[in-house]
């Protein structure tokens, strides 16, 4: 008998297992839009939730394995709080940084999530921003894509404009509206340039290198891609928003594999419905009739791996968390 | 270009939209009226809003839960749709077709009921009826979930008769009986929802239509007249061809998009207020096998709707989605849409939750003490606010007008740069002799210019709180 594996075959992962519900407060998320992974487990999370529930609007921390630790930030334009928060990340400290796509600004909270700082004035000139997505942060600089004006632009932690790249446009080293930004260890610059449907990949001095992908659903191409990862393998991780699922690249943008979710119940999910029989046999009709709504994702808005081979996968609607495992050895499944 | 053919090409966008620019009327009015009509009547021709942005910017609208995030996203679709007679016929429907989330309690729900009748309230009128009969919230709204083959709920199939398709009667005859609501109910047992997921831990599913062979009555029926094994379908295709039916959507649209007409309740005995143009109305139903776009081809084409300018009492949605487009606020992705979203509410008109399965009274009854007030307060706080984009445009052409114009040509300039509102002598004596209190308005200084755009805030103000503005 003869084993048939074509191309690249080395790479599997296997689903681990969920974190969170939807909620407007405490544990769970609602319309989450980024995440950061800190020491110990921990977990960053920024809600948008709702207009008309703006307590809703807030960063959830808790552990990847389903340990609520506290939330901080709330719906204002006062110092802490956010409009539109769109993007986190965290410096070596763990000093976490949060852009906030309507006031135009960056807002920094110590690891504590008290406020430290904001930075940050609307504009299109040198230093200003229109629209702050993704965050990045290399060392003592914090990479910014500043989304309505095209470009990625790098700054001191502390907000003073070092450098950027990139300009409105479909060729290479331009962009239409660049959401997420992802660092491999080599410090290569990985950007989804949105309405381009492609990845873009620059050195650390802001040189195009490579793009992948094309508009599509097809393997290797991308509906309105939003965030990118690259593990310790240089592997590339995408979320792919509007196709509703997570690609996974090599580092030279092969397609390797495609995760669409595998979603069961989280504890937290557990601790809503055990109170509640009526929801518990009506989840249970649900399933019989149709158990792809539960499991898969929908409008993944983040993708996120750590040196433990997890990859973390922010489930927006769904208000989850998803998390797999980076395989070492064949699994049996 | 000619005044007239602006004012007709007003009254085309503010009937068969929510209104717009001055810019755009011009524009119109030099493609031409029959062209804008045809552009209209073929919406999928041409983009419509970009969802990407919307969703990327209020995640919420991206298979939207809540009820208010519903309103809200529909809001925004009405304000900004460039395909603005979907969103208009989007309306008709919900005003006719009416379930709401008083009852069903799924804001998904209800914005994916208005999502099929944006989608699809052009088209077919059969077709429509079937997406109506097996949407799950209207099955749910009018019980046809409890309607079976051993105990027959009458619901679904009394309304899809009376408020739905066929009317009571017509020209003073009824046009069913009490045996073909029985029958019609029958019909429809199996119809139901299939099992879909709570609201938590993850949100909900959108339910889905099931037909259950085991719980239809296939017994014969007897329906207007002809005996069958008939199910749904059959209905549908049964009533789609009854005249009475023509008449009836006819009526709808007339009442809609022409001339207020007399409650629906009065249609038996009371003939249409304009025969000529319901019975062309009717042979386009037939002559197209009931297409409400070939309707509408000959609605807007007639020399009834052309004539009948402000002569309709805006409904709330109108007032609050007219008004901003004519303002150009929130034809960006912004934070407040909530708020705009229940403005039509406080005007009476609760979107996605009307008052019965009859809708909403229309007309002057639209307009109460305490209904005028929030009207006129929305209207002219946003009319006043000058740094508005379509505020700003309104004041700039008025300047535009000479370094030196009289009150009079002020308060002409204002009217009809806010639609080309006609107004009663007596209002119009009013309004001009308001202006002329403060006298000629010129604008070569700075001082004189901000008083120029203080006085035009006040004027829009004022027209805005006049009872004309109320029409559309």
């Amino acid at each position: 008998m003869s084993t048939h594996l074509f191309g690249l075959t080395d790479r599997t992962f296997s689903y681990s297992h969920s974190v969170g519900r939807n909620e407007f407060a405490g544990t769970g998320f609602r319309n989450p839009v980024d995440m950061a992974l800190g020491a110990d487990d921990i977990v960053y999370v920024i809600n948008r939730a709702y207009e008309n529930r703006p307590d809703g609007v807030r960063v959830t921390v808790c552990t990847l394995n389903e340990e609520y630790v506290t939330e901080f930030g709330s719906y204002g334009e006062g110092d802490g709080q956010f409009i539109w928060p769109s993007s986190i990340a965290l410096d070596k400290d763990e000093n976490i940084y949060i852009s906030d796509e309507w006031l135009n600004r960056i807002t920094v909270f110590d690891s504590n999530g008290e406020f430290v700082s904001k930075w940050g004035e609307q504009g299109s000139a040198q230093g200003q921003l229109d629209g702050p997505a993704g965050l990045a942060i290399s060392g003592s600089s914090i990479y910014v894509s500043d989304s309505r004006n095209n470009r990625v632009q790098k700054f001191s932690l502390d907000g003073q404009f070092e450098s950027s790249f990139g300009e409105s446009g479909d060729g290479s080293g331009q962009f239409n509206m660049p959401w997420g930004i992802g660092l491999d260890s080599s410090g290569n610059i990985y950007v989804t340039d949105w309405r381009n449907d492609r990845i873009q990949q620059f050195d650390q001095s802001g040189k195009w290198q490579a793009t992948f992908g094309t508009p599509g659903t097809a393997v290797g191409q991308f509906n309105r891609p939003n965030s990118v990862s690259v593990d310790k393998d240089g592997d590339i991780y995408v979320s792919d928003w509007l196709n509703d699922r997570i690609q996974v690249l090599a580092p030279d943008g092969r397609f390797i594999t495609q995760l669409t979710g595998d979603h069961m119940l989280s504890q937290w999910g557990k601790d809503k419905m055990i109170s509640n029989p009526d929801m518990i046999r009506q989840r249970q009709l649900a399933i019989t009739h149709s158990s792809d709504f539960d499991k898969n994702f929908s409008h993944p808005t983040a993708v996120k791996v750590n040196t433990d081979g997890q990859v973390v996968v922010l489930d927006s609607t769904r208000g989850r968390l998803q998390i797999y495992t980076k395989n070492t050895e064949p699994v049996l499944i | 270009m000619a005044n007239n053919d602006i004012a007709l090409m007003t009254h085309l966008l503010r009937r068969a939209g929510f209104g717009a620019s001055r810019a755009e009327v011009e524009s119109r009015a030099a493609q031409g009226y029959e062209s804008t009509v045809e552009e209209l009547l073929n919406p999928n021709d041409h983009p419509g809003i970009e969802e990407d942005l919307l969703f990327r910017y209020q995640p919420a609208y991206n298979e939207p839960a809540a009820i208010e995030t519903n309103v809200q996203q529909w809001m925004y679709y009405m304000i900004n749709n460039p395909r603005q007679l979907q969103e208009k016929v989007a309306l008709f429907w919900h005003m006719i077709f009416c379930a709401g989330h008083s009852k069903i309690d799924s804001g998904q729900e209800m914005g994916l009921m208005i999502k099929m009748f944006r989608e699809n309230g052009m088209g077919n009128f059969r077709d429509l009826l079937m997406l109506l009969s097996t949407s799950p919230g209207m099955i749910y709204y009018l019980d046809n979930s409890e309607s079976h083959k051993t105990a027959v709920n009458e619901n679904y199939g009394r309304e899809l008769l009376e408020l739905f398709s066929m009317g009571v009667g017509k020209d003073e005859e009824f046009n069913y009986s009490e045996d073909d609501v029985k029958a019609c109910a029958r019909a429809f047992t199996g119809w139901n929802i299939a099992p879909s997921y709570p609201p938590f831990p993850y949100g909900r599913s959108a339910w889905e239509f099931r037909f259950d062979p085991a719980d239809h009555d296939e017994s014969d029926k007897t329906f207007l007249g002809q005996t069958g094994n008939w199910n749904g379908e059959d209905i549908l295709d049964m009533v789609c061809g009854q005249p009475a039916t023509a008449r009836f959507v006819a009526r709808h649209l007339y009442n809609y998009f022409v001339a207020d007409e007399v409650p629906v309740p009065s249609w038996r005995q009371t003939p249409p207020k304009d025969p000529e143009l319901i019975e062309a109305l009717e042979a386009a139903y037939f002559e197209s096998n009931y297409d409400i776009t070939a309707m509408l081809r000959v609605l807007f084409n007639s020399e009834s709707f052309k004539n009948a300018r402000y002569t309709k009492v805006k409904n709330p949605a109108e007032m609050v989605v007219s008004t901003l487009r004519l303002v150009g606020d929130h034809q960006d992705i912004k934070p407040g849409l909530f708020e705009i979203s229940q403005e039509p509410k406080y005007m009476g008109m609760d979107l996605m939750n009307p008052p019965t399965v009859e809708g909403w009274h229309t007309g002057h009854e639209w307009i109460d003490s305490g209904t005028l007030v929030e009207r006129i307060n929305f209207a002219s706080d946003y009319l006043g606010q000058t740094n508005l984009p379509g505020v700003k445009g309104i004041v700039d052409r008025l300047m535009s007008e000479g370094e030196t114009i009289s009150p009079k040509q002020f308060v002409d300039g204002c009217l009809d740069l806010v639609g080309q509102l006609q107004v009663t002598d007596e209002t119009y004596g009013e309004l001009v002799s308001h202006a002329e209190r403060e006298g000629d308005l010129t604008h070569k200084s700075d001082t004189e210019q901000q008083d120029f755009v203080r006085r035009s805030g006040e004027m829009l103000q004022m027209i805005a709180a006049t009872s004309e503005y109320q029409f559309g």
